[in-house]
């Protein structure tokens, strides 16, 4: 753990302070944290508590522990606070490990109690029926701001039954993170996956192996399955139809099975969500397909590695550039929540002025509505890290090659749950470790698909 | 006094078993000192340190910036609440089993056992429905309250095969001096089955520490969790592992409760040494 | 000794008291009661669920009879999920078993130095699993793995004859020779990934299983002991007809517990494989888990959960038959 670790204050001050006293520091904390939050040392004063005036409402969210840790300082104790005075509600945020909030969730649906907000890293159709209709907050945010990027559109919005079953504040764009130090002396650069099989090779005989993985872990589930569309192999079509069982998807799994022979080690099977971070981290990997928390963690702990990470779009494929989303940050409001009213207000207005939300998290929260945050390009540009700009590019990935989870249809109950199963890391694993021939593992793997998506259809999700 | 040969044997069984079964601790105590910049560095010796290491960091940031103790603290008072539960139901009931029921009692034994077999996975919905309805969610009271319900039959199931192991001779020999059932209880058979019951302490002690999917299902307020949720929320952030706090948070309530643990064997050993040991 | 406690006068009072059956049930009552009211009301609608539809943590759905049931078996990953619970389970049981009882035996003799090395013995009981299981995560991590490091570096620094890992190739190993760059994976290739989970299951219940041991031991009285040694059993003869059949109720305890800790248990696996690589590690909770609970199918998770319990049934009930003949015997 490195020095420059944003710190963030937990312990609350106690002390009675007046209503100028908390803004003015409020703000400061703001100021610290937006603009000198890049691995300066940023420090919150601590969360006033509001001993000197009771708050009429109650407002409780429950999210993730964000990768940066000042954002969290900053939602916490800065944002939610200031709009509590504002709303004269307390608002009280609470975290749990993102591995672990989906069993939370599903505790509080069970109970039928618990926060008025749940937030979860990636849409949960399963739970439509226990979530209010979203479609307020969505027109709320449109009316002021235009249109919502067709990403989280199609990873909020259930054609079928007509409902927003999730309000997704943000979403993170998932590029590739290179070595251009590497790539350089090979002379090459990752634009196309014939480049990057090309060039596999040689970079392993460097010991700098590609990191693709097939494991049973998110970064996994998403690389393989935007490699997929790439080869223009699709799990469903427009009307949620399992097409998994095409010449496409055996060119992907046979390609994958090449890049894995060729260019990578077994390490790819066993990976656990942070090893592609860590093994970048060590120097080993010459490739990954991740979020910017491996750039944003070597920034901290080893400049001169960050020096040489490079960002760039999802490589062409035959099919052309589709990438995904690396996380889709899902806000639901309960049906039975306590407080719905303000709960709709309070996801409507975070989103209106997302400019502080994107910003605390070092550009990891990407806005559903583009127009929430203002000259997205000229703020990227700004980041102080060399190389200068690199995150200028994420722009035109979250223009262009981001897509959701089941493109080109929607992201529906049947595919979150061939997702939760790891089911598409599961196939390539077989495929690249020979326990299985292309054809074969298309054709099979279609069948346990459909018998997923069949069992939703009879359910009327889907 | 014992051979040579024995004592040899005995060095060649335990210091394997010891060394294998102590190296993962020894191993994140290493971890825990080490800086980002060594611990991700390939080339350097793990059984040494590198750039920026030693470093008590890692520790500190534990202290100061998450609520280490205060879960640490909630752990312990959930763990000792939930013994004392736990004796007060089994004790009767283990030694009731043992010796006064009769083919009605072992029914009603394997019964409680079975409900041991119930898988959790699930179970843990509906009971997040039901400490929501008496107003328990976020509460260390809910944990207090449903914790009992796996540590109550195996403690049961402990005693009572303790009880069993004790000669009922030494039992009617009381009854025959008069004394009641209660008191043959209180003063033969409980003192004789320290070494059980001190089990059944341990063992329930750490079923509790064990716990991961109730203590996430019912709490979520920070200052509430317990060791392992409120670890796990701070520590591993989206897909960054902070593994060398993860590893100063696993030893500190490891080694105090591993020596607590080692006392109470010396002390009921201690008692016995008449008797197998020799 | 009932005869003894009725050949004496009593008031009537007292007599009811000392009644057996009356004493039992007050003694039993608490806990039973107890546990009814905690795991009985779930329980039933767990089972109540793995019939139903019910999706997404509604704790209800419609009537859908056994589909659940036969559903979860026609997938292949679950069928995989029921063969390694039980494989799980059943080596390393056998492993506890085997190394518990060569510990505690070793530990009842008074050697120097005992104390510290049951503490060492002690310590993985003591921790938290899930975050044991997080320092076994990092000991077999794909890159930083002490023991791969162990294995490709030079056992005497300079001396490149002594790299372990070619004297490790000249064994017939299941995945291969090692080779620094790409060392064994132990949670990346299916068959090491399933000794990796047995090796932590065993591991985390060694110490479990010494201390019921010791405490078995302990608890013979000396008496016993004593009568033993008038007879003339001394070593191997002893522990046969004395320890052994003394030991065997509280050691079917033991390993009951074991099975059940084992065959349960849902954090070692889901931390340190999530079920990977290629779901060749899932067991039946962390299936249940992944379907019910994360995909929202909660009818079929609960379907898939429940499979397990018959056959822990019979298991148990043949156990406790076993250890009440030896009682008897």
């Amino acid at each position: 753990m490195s020095d420059d670790r944003p710190r963030v204050d937990i312990t609350a001050v106690h002390d009675e302070v007046t209503r100028r006293e908390l803004l003015r520091r409020a703000a400061a904390g703001a100021v610290v944290l937006v603009y000198g939050g890049f691995g300066a040392k940023s420090a919150v004063a601590g969360a006033p508590k509001f001993r000197g005036k009771e708050l009429k409402g109650t407002l409780r969210i429950l999210q993730w522990s964000h990768f940066v840790p000042a954002y969290d300082g900053w939602f916490d104790n800065v944002y939610t606070k200031r709009w509590g005075q504002a709303n004269d509600t307390d608002v009280i945020v609470d975290h749990v490990n993102q591995a672990d909030l989906p069993g939370r969730v599903a505790a509080e649906a069970a109970a039928g109690k618990g926060h008025d907000i749940v937030a979860l890293l990636a849409p949960a159709p399963q739970y439509e029926d226990r979530v209010i209709d979203h479609k307020e907050i969505v027109q709320e945010v449109r009316r002021k701001r235009g249109k919502m990027i067709d990403v989280c559109y199609r990873s909020s919005y259930n054609p079928k039954t007509k409902k927003y079953h999730g309000f997704p504040d943000s979403y993170a764009p998932d590029p590739i993170n290179y070595r251009t130090d590497l790539w350089a002396q090979i002379h090459s650069k990752p634009t196309s996956w014939d480049r990057v099989l090309k060039a596999a090779p040689k970079l392993r005989a460097m010991g700098h192996p590609i990191g693709i993985g097939m494991s049973n872990e998110i970064d996994s589930n998403m690389a393989l399955m935007a490699l997929m569309m790439c080869f223009g192999s699709f799990i469903q079509n427009r009307s949620a139809r399992v097409t998994l069982n095409t010449k496409a998807t055996r060119e992907a799994l046979k390609f994958g099975r090449e890049l894995f022979r060729k260019g990578m080690s077994n390490e790819i099977f066993a990976w656990t969500a942070a090893s592609n971070n860590q093994a970048f981290l060590a120097g080993r990997l010459s490739l990954a397909l991740n979020a910017i928390s491996i750039p944003r963690s070597a920034e901290l702990s080893n400049p001169d590695l960050a020096k040489t990470i490079g960002l760039l779009p999802i490589p062409k494929g035959p099919h052309g550039r589709l990438g995904l989303e690396h996380v889709m940050h899902t806000y639901m409001i309960w049906k039975f929540a306590s407080n719905k009213k303000t709960a709709v207000k309070f996801l409507a207005e975070l989103e209106l002025k997302y400019r502080g939300a994107f910003e605390a998290s070092k550009f990891y929260n990407f806005a559903s509505f583009p127009r929430s945050v203002q000259n997205v390009p000229v703020r990227l540009a700004r980041d102080p890290h060399t190389p200068k700009g690199k995150y200028k590019i994420l722009n035109t990935i979250s223009d262009k090659y981001t897509k959701n989870v089941g493109y080109p249809g929607f992201t529906n109950a049947a595919v979150g749950e061939l997702f939760d199963k790891f089911l598409i890391p599961q196939m390539f694993a077989e495929v690249a470790q020979g326990k299985r021939s292309p054809d074969d593992a298309a054709r099979d793997y279609q069948r346990r698909i459909n018998a997923i998506f069949r069992k939703w259809r009879k359910l009327g999700k889907i | 006094m014992i051979t040579l040969r024995e004592k040899l044997t005995s060095y060649a069984v335990l210091g394997p078993f010891a060394i294998v079964l102590a190296f993962p601790f020894y191993w994140m105590l290493w971890t825990s000192f080490k800086s980002d910049i060594d611990l991700y560095n390939v080339n350097d010796v793990p059984f040494g340190f590198g750039k920026g290491s030693p470093t008590t960091r890692n520790y500190g940031f534990l202290f100061h910036h998450t609520e280490y103790l205060t879960w640490v603290r909630n752990t312990v008072l959930v763990g000792v609440v939930v013994v004392v539960i736990t004796l007060a139901l089994a004790l009767p009931a283990g030694y009731a089993l043992a010796r006064l029921a009769g083919r009605w009692g072992q029914s009603l034994g394997v019964g409680i056992f079975l409900t041991y077999l119930v898988p959790p996975t699930l179970l843990f919905l509906p009971m997040s429905w039901v400490i929501a309805h008496i107003g328990l969610q976020d509460r260390l009271l809910s944990l207090i309250l449903v914790f009992p319900s796996f540590t109550v039959p195996f403690a049961t199931w402990l005693l009572m095969g303790f009880f069993k192991t004790i000669p009922a001779e030494l039992e009617d020999a009381a009854l025959v001096d008069g004394a009641s059932r209660l008191q043959t209880l209180l003063r033969v058979v409980f003192p004789i089955s320290v070494p059980g019951i001190l089990t059944a302490v341990i063992f329930s002690f750490s079923l509790v520490l064990n716990d991961f999917v109730y203590a996430l299902a019912f709490i979520t307020t920070s200052h509430s969790k317990t060791i392992s949720t409120g670890v796990f929320t701070e520590l591993i952030r989206g897909d960054v592992f902070f593994w060398q706090g993860l590893m100063a948070a696993t030893l500190i309530p490891t080694i105090p409760l591993a020596l607590l643990y080692n006392v109470f064997l010396n002390r009921f050993i201690a008692g016995f040494t008449g008797g197998a040991f020799r | 000794m009932v005869a003894v406690a009725e050949a004496r006068p009593r008031g009537r009072g007292r007599e009811l008291i000392e009644g057996r059956a009356f004493l039992a049930s007050v003694l039993i009552g608490p806990a039973v009661v107890f546990i009814l009211a905690l795991v009985g009301g779930p329980l039933v609608l767990s089972i109540y669920l793995s019939l139903t539809n019910a999706t997404g943590g509604a704790l209800g759905g419609h009537w859908v009879g056994l589909h659940n049931f036969t559903d979860a078996w026609s997938d292949p990953n679950f069928r995989r999920s029921l063969r390694n619970t039980l494989l799980f389970t059943i080596v390393s049981q056998a492993i506890v078993l085997v190394c518990a009882g060569l510990i505690a035996h070793a530990l009842t003799r008074p050697v120097r130095g005992r104390w510290i090395l049951r503490l060492l013995i002690l310590l993985p009981w003591a921790a938290p699993v899930p975050l044991s299981t997080i320092g076994w995560l990092w000991i077999y991590d794909s890159l930083f793995s002490v023991v791969n490091w162990t294995l490709v570096h030079d056992l005497f620094p300079g001396h490149h004859a002594f790299y372990l890992y070619k004297v490790v190739n000249w064994l017939p190993l299941p995945f291969g020779d090692i080779q620094p760059f790409n060392p064994p994976q132990w949670l990346g290739n299916s068959t090491l990934a399933l000794a990796a989970v047995i090796s932590v299951h065993a591991w985390r219940l060694i110490p479990f299983a010494v201390v019921i041991f010791l405490a078995g031991l302990a608890s013979i009285p000396a008496e016993v002991e004593d009568a033993a040694k008038i007879d003339g059993a001394r070593g191997f003869r002893k522990f046969l007809h004395v320890t052994l059949p003394l030991q065997l109720p509280i050691a079917t305890v033991a390993l009951l517990f074991g099975i059940v800790f084992t065959a349960t248990d849902l954090t070692v696996v889901y931390i340190l494989t999530g079920g990977g690589p290629f779901n060749s590690t899932q067991m039946l909770t962390t299936w249940a888990y992944t379907t019910g609970i994360r995909s929202g199918s909660l009818g079929e998770g609960a379907a898939i959960s429940l499979y397990l319990l018959p056959l822990l049934v019979v298991v148990a009930v043949l156990m406790l038959r076993f250890a009440r003949r030896v009682e008897v015997s």
